[in-house]
């Protein structure tokens, strides 16, 4: 009997032992491993809607080189602004209209020439349907010729070159619903196969009108944090993404990539007293506010809750071309405490300062879902108890983080590739007296910044910018923290040349140059 | 022949029934979530750098601030006419989407449930009828533990064994890494399909099998086979007599059940074998706020449930004549 049991059993687990033990071999790829890499990227790094830049494909919280397509302009490793397919561009004396002149040698994948029409064919539609990409400014394109173009905006927007950097010129021809799954442009590669949810293969172009890609073949996975390290250990994948609570576990024949970011981590602090539902009482105190920029030691935050894999911060565009420099503070403690002292914030005897009937008392939030942010603000809690300052944190969810924002201090993570970030952020919304996301208004800063978008040019429109920023500096209606760096594991031998600073995101930014990867002897 | 007829007009009334309150459920469920898509599918630094103007006109595309109801009846009239709408993060419809995930799921939940039913009771009926024994009580040991385990603990633990100690499996995905789906086999998918299988299968097969043992225990116990063991049956005929047949029909009921258990069971698997299945596009469709997605996949799994206690209850009449006749006692009157 107990032998007919022990025959089903084995009958049943054979089959895996042998699947198991018989292809270990196929494991390994069969391309050649001199010009082709794989990388693991997170699985909210692959675009659902496919590699349609009308859909947001290189746009969006996480911008990048669109690689499958090519881009008027590109931004430069310090961000200031290139070409790509554009060889010239000049502004209308009003601001409204842009010209664009184009290559003439430039080839889509299925042999059709691109021309002006398709890059006004997709504005046009990147207008109509976009998601992610902001062109309410843009009024409609027009190509002129083959190789000219011309934007006509609504509204002066000097920093418009930085928003064709983002849009991937899709052929006027081949272009229809289903393009994000079978995309046809003029980029560096071209997309040999997509198994969603899975991994995309990408192939170098031959056809390209730059430098031909080093690189021939670029496969990149699409895997969660843990997925990525345990492929990182098995020796399966050449480059992944990891974060600093992984970094001191490396695995043999690898190294730790550090890629310097904007991908920046601070608070709010609200700038008005509370008015019932906005506001707060005590970082409405502008030398409380100056006190903790100067009070905060960024480098210790840094070394306890990123594990030293960060650079400090001290704004929300650090090292981008509108960056003000002035913007850097000295961490001092001791005149922390003496602005709080002349400020009349009197320390209690429990150590807890208190300015007439105000208490020096904050209440932290983050967004629950977020454990880095969540030690960010422990950190900066038990920081503050040096200034007297008596500090909570709590986890909310995003649905009334927003809403909290506004009379409490929340952990918050920025970084774009663009001025209209610190826009958003400091310039008093649209038909309201306060910027949106923490109450703050300067007029005088304003005005500054809407001249920067009519400037005359990009340079006299990033001067414009600092400006902003320096009287911005004066209220510390924010106070910024650190920039993440974006940690990765990369294979020995395997060549990186030096990257553009990250945005904000894990993402496809680590391959924006992956063309000139390649492997050393 | 009315019999049948009324039997499945009945069975049909209430599958449309349940469809409808499973929609109209997820749909309330679905609008009085926290969870805001602008915010999910863009990001905070995104939406900070977007204008007032354009977070409206993604406010409209993500359908916030539209009313439940208005929403509602718009689905549900595409619904009625086979149109699941299109999926928002997607951007394709909803119908093709299912397939593509169901194409991946499917199979692996099916095996995953063939082998834990079929494991489940033999090692069931091997426990309950040999209780005491040393076989019998390390099943039962075996058994605890594996109720025990969380699933993705147990998947992380296979994952860590077989695919990174030993090497013999791949770490996850659907297919080899970088291979051209032309080249793939079916010699590969299988092979990528075992680990979470074998997860799955492992965590279903507890229940099956403590059930299983539990009844046979009682049929153990019993006065027939009493009688039987006097009468110098061997264990197998008794097991073969009097143990299958009283078995079956709880059995029968709870494996059916388990479909849903799989269903739900697998959701966690392929997030930590970062396999593309119905269960990683259920967590971004609901997550994400993808409401024609989620009332898709909401709508499969109900189908699939339903289905599977359906079969169950024609299986009672199969296997057990008593059931039979009073149906059709039933039906003549």
């Amino acid at each position: 009997m107990r032998k007919k049991y022990f025959t089903m059993i084995m009958l049943f687990l054979l089959p895996a032992f042998l699947f198991g033990c018989a292809s270990q071999e196929a494991n390994e790829l069969t391309v050649d491993r001199k010009d082709a890499v794989i990388i693991a990227l997170p699985s909210t790094a692959e675009p659902e809607a496919g590699f349609d830049p009308v859909y947001g494909w290189g746009a969006g919280e996480h911008v990048h080189e669109p690689l499958l397509q090519s881009t008027l302009t590109v931004t430069n490793e310090d961000l200031t602004i290139g070409y790509d397919l554009a060889t010239d561009m000049e502004v209308s004396a009003n601001g409204l209209s842009w010209r664009v002149d184009i290559r003439n040698d430039v080839y889509f994948t299925n042999g059709d020439r691109l021309t002006a029409k398709d890059v006004a064919f997709t504005y046009n539609t990147v207008k109509k349907l976009s998601t992610v990409n902001d062109f309410t400014m843009l009024d409609y394109t027009e190509a002129i010729n083959d190789t000219q173009v011309i934007f006509h905006l609504n509204k002066p927007y000097a920093i418009w070159p930085y928003s064709m950097a983002n849009v991937g010129i899709v052929p006027e021809k081949n272009y229809n619903s289903g393009y994000g799954l079978n995309p046809v442009g003029s980029g560096r590669y071209r997309l040999v196969q997509w198994d969603k949810g899975q991994q995309v293969i990408l192939e170098a172009n031959e056809n390209y009108y730059g430098e031909i890609p080093k690189m021939k073949r670029v496969i990149i996975v699409f895997m969660n944090e843990a997925a990525a390290y345990t492929a990182v250990k098995a020796n399966q994948v050449d480059l992944a993404y990891t974060v600093a609570s992984y970094a001191d576990n490396g695995a043999q024949g690898y190294h730790l990539l550090r890629a310097a970011t904007v991908d920046n981590r601070g608070l709010n602090l609200p700038a008005i007293p509370f008015d019932g539902t906005k506001g707060n009482d005590v970082t409405s105190d502008l030398a409380l506010r100056q006190a903790i920029n100067i009070g905060i030691d960024r480098q210790a935050l840094i070394e306890n809750v990123l594990y030293g894999y960060g650079q400090a911060a001290y704004s929300v565009c650090d090292a981008m071309p509108w960056f003000n420099e002035a913007s850097v503070v000295a961490y001092d403690l001791a005149a922390a405490n003496a602005l709080l002292d002349d400020a009349g914030w009197q320390k209690g005897a429990d150590g807890i300062r208190q300015k007439e009937a105000v208490l020096a008392q904050l209440n932290i939030i983050y967004p629950a879902d977020d454990s880095l942010r969540q030690a960010i603000a422990a950190e900066v809690a038990n920081q503050l108890q040096n200034l007297g300052i008596k500090a909570t944190y709590e986890g909310v969810g995003w649905d009334s983080a927003y809403e909290r924002a506004q009379r409490d201090v929340l952990v918050w993570g920025w970084g774009a590739h663009t001025p209209m970030e610190m826009y958003n952020i400091y310039h008093r919304a649209p038909q309201d007296d306060l910027a949106i996301y923490s109450p703050y208004a300067n007029e005088t800063a304003d005005q500054l910044m809407d001249q920067a978008l009519t400037a005359d040019s990009l340079e006299h429109s990033f001067v414009l910018w600092q400006e902003a920023q320096a009287l911005v500096n004066e209220d510390i209606p924010w106070v910024w923290l650190a920039n993440v760096e974006h940690l990765y594991w990369c294979r020995d031998g395997l060549q990186i040349p030096s990257q553009k600073i990250h945005p904000h995101g894990h993402g496809w930014s680590i391959v924006n140059n992956v063309d000139k990867w390649s492997w050393s002897e | 022949m009315s019999n049948i007829l009324k039997l499945t007009l009945y069975q049909l009334g209430r599958l449309v029934s349940l469809l409808f309150f499973v929609s109209l459920a997820t749909f309330a469920l679905v609008s009085f979530s926290p969870v805001d898509p602008l915010q999910a599918n863009l990001g905070q630094s995104t939406l900070g750098a977007l204008s007032a103007e354009q977070i409206e006109r993604l406010k409209i595309y993500w359908g916030v601030g539209i009313p439940f109801w208005e929403r509602y009846f718009a689905w549900i009239g595409g619904f009625l006419q086979g149109d699941l709408g299109i999926s928002l993060l997607y951007r394709r419809e909803v119908s093709i989407v299912l397939q593509e995930k169901l194409a991946n799921s499917l199979w692996l939940m099916t095996a995953a449930w063939v082998i834990s039913g079929f494991l489940g009771i033999l090692l069931g009926i091997i426990a309950g009828s040999k209780e005491h024994s040393l076989l019998g009580r390390l099943i039962n040991c075996c058994g605890l533990i594996m109720t025990s385990v969380p699933t993705f603990w147990l998947a992380l633990l296979l994952l860590v064994i077989f695919a990174l100690w030993l090497g013999w499996l791949p770490i996850g995905l659907s297919v080899p890494i970088g291979l051209e789906s032309t080249a793939v086999t079916w010699a590969d998918r299988l092979r990528h399909g075992i680990l979470p299988i074998l997860t799955l299968s492992l965590t279903g097969i507890s229940s099956i099998a403590f059930h299983t043992r539990e009844k046979m225990i009682a049929v153990m116990n019993s006065d027939y086979v009493l009688f039987a063991k006097a009468r110098g049956d061997s264990l197998w005929r008794i097991i073969r007599r009097h143990g299958l047949r009283n078995i079956l029909l709880p059995t029968v009921t709870l494996q059916f059940a388990a479909i849903s258990e799989i269903f739900g069971g697998s959701v966690l698997i392929e997030q930590v074998f970062s396999y593309p299945g119905l269960g990683q596009a259920a967590v971004k469709a609901g997550l994400g706020g993808d409401v024609p997605l989620l009332l898709g996949i909401t709508m499969i799994s109900a189908i699939l449930v339903f289905s599977g206690n359906m079969i169950a209850n024609i299986l009672y009449g199969c296997l057990d004549p008593r059931m039979r006749h009073q149906w059709q006692k039933a039906g003549r009157q």
